[in-house]
């Protein structure tokens, strides 16, 4: 069960790229695609990129040079999208604050920078797994590649939690979809990276693969699952202590924020 | 090999502190309570006259080098701990916003993302100013602007004055 060609492994890699493009087609028939444009691009690129690699895997004259190239090819543009639509989550999240966007950016490329600079950093200091150039690249590439999106993706997550931003739930689950891909890639490569045994490297690609697939079923979850709608609040005089959730307004509320409000000033 | 631990403790770390955050996301959005009770009371006066530069220009004429690196320290200090409170109140005031975002009448939902925007730009200030201060602590004769903080603490007083009265008009207000 645990080994390359098994049952488990051929479901791990086609199962949730195929659950990804379903989700694609959800997205472009209910027009969620015109919401999160980026995503929906991301979702064919990198589902039909697995699936043309699943297949130069298992076609028999599919030669191994072949199959690396396919891999760089694909790796290099799944690449690309995940950092516009990192972009477009961080507009998702900070867009809505006008006194915060200009800061976010400003710090966010000064993070992307310090990451680019410990991703090359780590990269040339990590062991090469293969002499082969074209087999031990992609390794170092999604290395480099991960490190960065989760820095990045952990820089979104700590400045909504310090400003305590609502951010959309459909932007989180991205996110935290993307986040657990990310990082749990990034711990498998490194492990991979100074693992010879070929064992092991089954059981991570194995672990990489369904992390992928827990991925897509929280992108598919906050996707597909429409959030509560808010209650408004019927009277103007609904206090501000008194949260979506609260019902009916309270007098006594209302005076303790006053109070508050003066004591504030004083 | 060190390399690799490294990477797996740091992906490990991050994957923490990002679910830590969506639970609590979560928690944040299913059980709000009344937030204007965790407003503490701040002595604006107080905290004017610490960042006046007017008043270290004076100690530092008046007092001895060595002594008023003790003061300035000391002052510092003080400082740190308004800007703390006055971060806490912002991050209250952003609930209390948040909250009434939700508000039926537009007018109060527009003073309510006012209130926000505020609480946010309070925040953010409040971050830079910490900074500067411990930088300052190492360094106590260096001048420091913690004069934003003040700035953006009295604008965010009157957006929340704003809020309240649109949302209570009856009740007596002292701005």
């Amino acid at each position: 069960m645990l080994q390359a060609h098994s049952y488990l492994w051929h479901y791990l890699w086609v199962a949730p790229n195929l659950y990804l493009l379903v989700l694609a087609y959800w997205m472009w028939r209910r027009g969620r695609r015109r919401n999160y444009p980026v995503f929906f691009t991301f979702a064919i690129v990198a589902s039909l990129g697995q699936l043309i690699l699943y297949a130069a895997d298992i076609i028999p004259w599919v030669s191994a040079d072949a199959f690396w190239t396919v891999l760089w090819c694909g790796l290099l543009v799944e690449a690309l999208v995940k950092f516009v639509l990192i972009g477009e989550l961080f507009e998702h999240i900070f867009g809505p604050y006008k006194s915060l966007v200009k800061f976010g950016k400003i710090l966010i490329r000064g993070v992307g920078a310090v990451l680019v600079f410990i991703a090359a950093l780590v990269a040339a200091f990590s062991p090469v797994s293969n002499p082969h150039i074209i087999v031990s690249g992609p390794h170092l590439l999604e290395q480099t590649i991960y490190l960065i999106e989760s820095g990045l993706l952990l820089a979104i997550f700590v400045l909504a939690a310090y400003f305590r931003l609502s951010s959309d739930r459909t932007s989180l689950g991205i996110c935290l979809g993307l986040a657990i891909s990310a990082c749990v890639h990034l711990a498998t490569w490194a492990v991979a990276a100074n693992n010879s045994s070929k064992e092991v490297s089954v059981l991570l690609d194995l672990l990489h693969m369904g992390a992928y697939h827990v991925s897509v079923l929280i992108w598919s979850y906050y996707l597909l699952v429409p959030e509560k709608a808010p209650k408004k609040h019927r009277d103007p005089s609904t206090g501000p202590s008194a949260g979506p959730s609260a019902g009916s307004p309270h007098e006594e509320d209302l005076d303790v924020w006053n109070r508050e409000l003066e004591r504030l000033v004083h | 090999m060190t390399i690799a631990i490294i990477l797996v403790v740091a992906a490990l770390g991050t994957l923490i502190v990002i679910l830590t955050f969506t639970v609590s996301q979560g928690l944040q959005s299913s059980g709000r309570t009344g937030p204007a009770t965790e407003i503490r009371p701040m002595d604006v006066a107080a905290f004017r006259n610490l960042v006046d530069p007017a008043e270290d220009d004076y100690l530092r004429r008046r007092l001895p080098a060595s002594d008023f690196r003790l003061v300035r320290r000391e002052r510092l200090r003080a400082m740190a701990a308004y800007v703390q409170s006055a971060k806490r109140n912002a991050e209250v005031l952003v609930r209390i916003a948040q909250n009434s975002t939700l508000a039926a009448d537009a007018q109060t939902a527009e003073a309510a993302r006012r209130l926000e925007d505020h609480a946010h730009l309070l925040q953010r200030n409040c971050m830079f100013a910490i900074v500067k201060i411990y930088i300052a602590l190492a360094w106590p004769n260096s001048s420091l602007a913690a004069a934003p903080v003040l700035q953006g603490y009295e604008e965010l007083n009157h957006s929340a004055m704003l809020l309240g009265r649109l949302q209570n008009p009856a009740a007596t207000m002292r701005i």
